[in-house]
């Protein structure tokens, strides 16, 4: 089903994009080659394990590494101490209006914050020798009151986990759209809810892992990381390693012309093309930062003047990735005490973090409370929505991303696809000792959650039934051109609604009515929940600017597209897959844009000497639409290229030359044509040599997705089928009409949404890092975190809708929203199933029981 | 995630075996299948300073029908071989009845019977197929041979019966009666994962009256655990849902099972009741219940 | 392995063993430390490095080997307890020629696994689960897999890989559409 009326039918429909073809990632992957980094032993490689802290909250009063220094196998013992003169502390990266962002080292040397917090790393001959000489660093702890809640954050009186953060409260910031109070003051009813969230983990099959080898005679590094984004991986190294004094780095930044002239030239670069992002940074956000602590000013300035005088920045390479979702984009404390330990002793060092450890600090998500108002006339038109949202980030702010910028996600995404008069939200950010808050797959989803929720909360007041509801207030195609409350712009790709109406169509509503009685005669209880949304994948020119002024800049996106002499296609990236098949999506992309083989074209990815600069990396579902937008613009100017080459050759104009599978030819005269190779070849004969790669035909441009909108949408619609007796929840169906316009490969796109549907059954029914009071984490293996396995995760139907957009590349992102809708969905039918009002997102058994009213609560 | 370092010892005899153990006591511990032993050890939870590999010691891997229809399993019997034995199907059925919710394959594969039941994990479930089925528990020392009854052998969370110079050689299951039925069922927060609780019945009736039960929970106390009050109810009732539920009322009144991360005391007291009911319809569905 | 390993290890406090694996056919002969892990051996001794580790305490089930043909995690195993065995990888699935497995060849055509870290597992509990059951259901797939665990996919199209790779090892080349 496509929007009619749109001039550029689907040039590309008889070619590889649209179909299922086989994954370029497969030969190694399903044969045991692919090489990911714990695969990776060079010679003489020594491990890394570091030492971690038993207690939540507490200051280190001693340690004592002196017998882990002589044990068997050692090489070296660093502390936090000791670390601290090695390496700058994280600084604030994003500071927005009302936030204060700590500043932290890599280990930690005074105080510990949260179970598993590093203060020491053991370096030895394997991992089992530096395990046991870890055992054998002996620190004194002096506990702390420990902050285990979100509850206990917002006490004054709670032990402070940042001494200039004056409390527990890390962020307070409201953001309002329209007059909220008058139309509040005006609307028939008000409706409030609290909703909370417990905490979640990403856990990726893989951990994290950094493999930092030394070139002994340059000292260069090259890091071989399972990182979502390699070249921000770079940057934070080179940044926050190599610590030299100030006047040092800037003599030695002042006597190197080439540096100096780089250094201008960049800036001269940026500047020009970030302007208006520039102009629109307000102070509001350093200037709240500078109020409770000055001495990031002093720790920024040493870091670029750090980054000036600095020859040599690593290389970053990653190739194979076992996944992400999100856990793998922040840089992480032991990338930077892994590069500096390194570095000292001029040595490769590897760290493979054990699931322990990923459990404790590699990345929890989602626990959040959110106190949702709606304001609704009788006849259930929604007027307006205020919010409540207070986010536990943990101990550790995630760095660059955490916390504070997904309140502002969620405060533009709340309204949803629904038309609304006013809307209000107060953003609190808290610090808890805990592990960091990071990014999970959708990071902004507990605004689809809370809100779907409350949808049906306000139905339910008002008689209606969820889907009446939706339907009667959903912005439509009558409603176009219109702009969230929030401001982004809607168009046509905001289809959400035509998703729900097919979704609708396709759940025979009698039929489950009949199931329900039948099954509530055995002992069991149905209920039918939906849930409804949109992402920005890309979003609207405008987005990111409504998420907050200035981060725009950060949506444009490289590549390169270069055919060799030997008439190969490559394609550069600064995308870093990690389970998304970019190998052969982009190849789709390339070889169709080209007119070559799939086989032609090979992706380069990961290697920050070779790929395009690009902090982004994988993530935030911008691979189709910005990262496929850019392989799309620079293969048709290679295309154009090569048939302006190939005129010469067989004389004709080039408006008449088409190229199929490699072969350049007088369109319908295949017969008397030259070869891609054959063309290039020529080309390199004739001296055409690119800058970049030294391939006779390249192109590099950035793509910034602007005038191209994109909005991708889903309705969720599941019908849950609970055990009365046990608790236990199943899913007779599941199932998801998405859109996220055309499709490059349908079984890409179907396992993105199963597995994301996947990832939200896990959270609502199975997955919870638990803490306890004084904030001991209980779920620190897989026999307590659980991921679910193919007996809990039921077949997924998945239907598409394939709105076109007015713009020139409308392939939207499809990587998050399984994981967005699926826990409202469940939720609301459990809701529905029990007659149970339903405020968390975790439901085991117990839970389950209780609601139902069979258990009493303990 | 690396085991600290350990003295590696491979006896071929089960004397050597036993000798040493008799010399390294506490320090050391039998490795049959590993699939505890090996995580706890990964995770430092387990440090000892001998490890005891019986894997070769000849003899210990079988499973022997006796005479009178006993079944003796040995201490190498992998789980995975009692799934698959026509002679446990035949002679003791409950073994057979409880493998599926054994853990995984690959895990059943190497995973040892009489590992499980020494380990006394109580939420596993060949602790409870022993009580309810009452084994004779056969330990081995270089000073004798000791048979202990399954009643004696569970003592208190991962603790048992053994001393640490002992190694559970075998254990000798009843002939099943020709009236007996049984059955093993339980509710685990995922596929494989131990149970929340478990519960493993084992009933001889007469046409339709109970003449003995046995019921064994497990994931419901610090050991599998038998309800003798909720067995006498059912000894002389017929096979009624009534029945079941009066049973199940006691069970979960008389258990006390303990809180965790995955279930509150309140759902696992109502679950053991559930599967009170649930189990023993299993155990009777041949026998025409109403239940 | 370099010498300042084997010396530290020596110095260590426990056993040194020699072990003689055969893996994927070949004889594989190591000598180390008595705690190591037969899935750290694989890796770092033998260099065959496409088992993978995911937990390291016998959940995730990246790690399943076999071990005379039956599956076994081996992160749960120390290599001195399978001294003598015979161990399959993922790398001894295909035949010498490159020919991939059947199970191979249908986890290509379903698009099984997206990240793949956990395929070497699921692709040696799926030729362990077809040698067990040369005709299973849909949902007894499920089962015999619910011991390895997969992030990315939801399952589903594993199940589907696994369900053409019965068809075509059960005589349909084609394996049918996925």
């Amino acid at each position: 089903m496509t929007a009619p009326g749109h001039p550029q039918a689907r040039e590309n429909r008889s070619g590889l994009v649209g179909q299922s073809v086989r994954r370029v990632e497969d030969d190694r992957l399903l044969t045991g080659a692919g090489v990911f980094v714990a695969d990776r032993n060079p010679d003489g490689v020594l491990h890394a394990v570091f030492v971690r802290s038993p207690l939540a909250h507490a200051r280190i009063t001693s340690i004592d590494v002196a017998a882990a220094r002589r044990a068997p196998g050692v090489v070296a013992v660093i502390t936090g101490a000791e670390m601290a003169e090695m390496t700058h502390p994280f600084p604030p990266f994003l500071m927005l209006p009302g936030l204060y962002t700590p500043l932290f080292h890599a280990l930690s040397a005074d105080k510990v914050r949260l179970v598993g917090d590093p203060v020491a790393v053991v370096i030895a001959e394997s991992r089992y020798l530096a395990e046991d000489a870890a055992d054998l660093v002996d620190v004194d702890y002096e506990p702390l009151p420990t902050v285990a809640s979100i509850a206990e954050a917002l006490s004054p009186t709670s032990e402070p986990l940042w001494a200039k953060a004056g409390g527990n409260v890390m962020m307070d910031h409201t953001d309002t759209f329209g007059d909220v109070d008058a139309v509040f003051a005006a609307a028939d009813r008000v409706i409030t809810e609290r909703f909370d969230c417990p905490r979640q983990s990403n856990q990726p099959m893989e951990t994290r892992g950094s493999l930092v080898e030394v070139d002994a005679a340059t000292g260069h590094l090259t890091i071989h990381n399972a990182t979502q984004s390699s070249h921000l991986l770079r940057w934070a190294v080179a940044a926050l390693t190599g610590k030299q004094r100030t006047t040092t780095a800037l003599k030695r930044f002042i006597t190197n012309k080439q540096r100096r002239r780089a250094f201008f030239a960049g800036a001269k670069q940026f500047v020009g093309t970030n302007r208006d992002g520039l102009k629109e940074q307000d102070n509001a956000g350093p200037l709240a930062q500078l109020k409770k602590d000055r001495s990031f000013l002093g720790h920024m300035n040493k870091i670029a003047v750090g980054l000036l005088g600095k020859d040599d920045y690593p290389t970053v390479k990653a190739q194979d990735i076992g996944g992400g979702f999100g856990s793998k984009g922040p840089v992480a404390r032991e990338d930077i005490a892994l590069a500096a330990a390194a570095t000292s002793l001029g040595r490769s060092v590897k760290w493979i973090e054990d699931r322990t450890e990923n459990l404790m600090d590699g990345g929890q998500a989602r626990e959040e409370s959110l106190t949702v108002s709606i304001a609704v006339d009788s006849d259930g038109t929604f007027r307006a929505m205020r919010v409540d949202l207070i986010i536990d980030q943990g101990a550790y702010p995630g760095f660059p991303i955490g916390a504070p910028l997904i309140t502002k996600m969620m405060k533009v995404m709340f309204p949803g696809a629904y038309r609304w008069d006013a809307f209000e939200i107060r953003s609190r950010v808290v610090a808890t000792n805990k592990g960091r808050y990071i990014p999970y797959r959708g990071p902004w989803a507990n605004e689809t959650w809370a809100r779907e929720r409350m949808i049906d909360v306000v139905a339910d007041a008002l008689g209606m039934t969820p889907a009446e509801i939706r339907l009667h207030n959903m912005i439509g195609a009558d409603d176009l051109p219109t702009s969230m409350v929030t401001g982004p712009s809607i168009d046509e790709t905001m289809s959400t609604k035509q998703t729900l109406e097919r979704a609708l169509e396709l759940i025979d509503m009698d039929q489950f009515e009949r199931d329900r009685v039948a099954a509530a005669a055995s002992g069991r209880r149905l209920g039918l929940g939906i849930a409804c949304y949109h992402e920005a994948a890309p979003g609207p020119p405008e987005f990111w600017d409504c998420i907050h002024p200035g981060t725009g800049m950060l949506t444009p996106e490289e590549a390169h597209t270069t055919v060799e002499a030997d008439g190969s296609v490559l394609v550069y990236t600064q995308q870093m897959p990690h389970g998304q098949s970019h190998e052969t999506t982009y190849a789709q992309v390339a070889a169709d844009e080209l007119g070559v083989r799939i086989d032609d074209v090979t992706i380069v990815s990961g290697d920050t000497d070779r790929t395009p600069f690009g902090f982004a990396g994988t993530g935030g579902s911008r691979g189709g639409p910005i990262g496929a937008g850019a392989v799309r613009t620079t293969a048709r100017e290679v295309r154009r290229q090569l048939i302006e080459s190939a005129a010469g050759m067989l004389e004709a104009s080039p408006d008449d030359i088409e190229i199929v599978d490699g072969n350049i030819h007088v369109a319908g005269v295949p017969a008397r044509g030259v070869t891609v190779a054959e063309v290039a070849r020529r080309a390199a004969d004739d001296g055409a040599s690119g800058d970049l790669h030294g391939a006779p035909f390249e192109v590099a441009d950035v793509y910034n997705g602007a005038g191209d909108g994109g909005w991708s949408v889903a309705t969720h619609v599941c019908i849950v089928d609970i055990d009365l007796g046990t608790g236990l929840v199943t899913f007779p169906r599941y199932l998801v009409v998405e859109d996220c316009g055309p499709i490059i490969h349908p079984a890409v796109v179907d396992g993105q949404v199963r597995g994301g549907v996947a990832q939200g059954i896990g959270a609502v029914l199975y997955e919870r890092t638990t803490y306890d009071e004084d904030a001991n984490l209980q779920a620190a293996t897989y026999m307590d975190y659980l991921v679910p396995t193919a007996m809990e995760i039921p077949e997924i139907e998945v239907h598409h809708l394939e709105t076109l957009s007015p713009g020139e590349n409308d392939f939207r992102g499809v990587g998050e929203g399984g994981m967005v809708g699926a826990p409202a969905a469940i939720t609301n039918a459990i809701e529905h199933a029990l007659g149970a009002r339903v405020t968390t997102q975790y439901l085991p058994p117990t839970k389950i029981l209780e609601l139902a009213g069979v258990i009493v609560p303990g | 995630m690396k085991p600290a370092p350990f003295t590696y010892h491979r006896p071929e005899t089960l004397d050597d075996a036993l000798d040493l153990l008799a010399t390294h006591g506490d320090d050391a511990k039998v490795l049959a299948g590993g699939q505890s032993l090996i995580p706890l050890m990964a995770l430092r939870m387990g440090r000892p300073g001998h490890v005891v590999d019986i894997g070769r010691i000849a003899g210990l891997d079988s499973i022997t029908v006796g005479a009178d229809g006993d079944v003796t399993i040995g201490a190498l019997v992998r789980h995975e071989q009692t799934r698959t034995s026509t002679d446990v199907a035949t002679h003791a059925p409950l073994i057979a009845t409880a493998m599926p919710w054994v853990a995984h394959r690959a895990i059943r594969s190497r995973g040892t019977v009489l590992g499980s039941i020494a380990h006394g994990d109580p939420a596993a479930e060949m602790p409870a197929v022993v009580l309810a089925t009452e084994p004779t528990l056969i330990a081995r020392s270089s000073s004798g041979v000791r048979e202990i009854a399954a009643a004696d052998f569970f003592h208190g969370y991962l603790d048992t019966a053994l001393r640490a110079d002992e190694i559970l050689t075998e254990v000798r299951f009843p002939a099943w009666s020709p009236n007996a039925v049984g059955a093993v069922v339980e509710v685990a927060r995922r596929h494989g994962d131990y149970a929340l609780v478990g519960m493993a019945a084992m009933l001889t009736v007469d046409g339709d009256t109970i003449s003995s039960a046995a019921l064994a929970y497990f994931g419901a106390a610090s050991t599998a655990i038998r309800v003798p009050d909720a067995e006498q109810a059912l000894v002389g009732a017929t096979v009624s849902a009534d029945t079941f539920d009066a049973a199940a009322a006691i069970v979960s009144a008389e258990l006390s099972p303990p809180p965790d991360i995955h279930a509150s005391a309140a759902y696992r007291r109502h679950l053991a009741g559930v599967l009170t009911v649930r189990g023993l319809s299993a155990a009777t569905a041949e026998i025409g219940a109403d239940a | 392995m370099t010498a300042d390993r084997l010396a530290a290890e020596e110095s260590a406090g426990g056993s040194i063993v020699d072990v003689a694996l055969t893996v994927n056919g070949r004889s594989a002969p190591v000598r180390v430390e008595a705690r190591r892990t037969l899935s750290d051996v694989l890796r770092e001794d033998v260099g065959l490095t496409g088992t993978h580790l995911g937990c390291e305490h016998g959940v995730c089930g990246a790690c399943t080997v076999l071990i005379d043909g039956q599956p076994a995690r081996s992160c749960l195993l120390l290599a001195a307890q399978v001294d003598g065995a015979e161990i399959t990888t993922i790398e001894g699935l295909a035949e010498p020629d490159g020919t991939l497995h059947p199970i191979q060849q249908a986890m290509m055509q379903a698009h099984g696994f997206q990240c793949a870290f956990c395929a070497p597992g699921f692709l040696m509990s799926a030729v362990a689960l077809l040698a067990d059951n040369p005709q299973p259901t849909r949902s007894e797939i499920r089962e015999e897999l619910a011991g390895n665990l997969c992030r990315c996919t939801g399952y589903q199209s594993i199940v589907d890989g696994v369900e053409i790779a019965v068809r075509r090892m059960n005589g349909d080349s084609s394996g049918g559409s996925s």
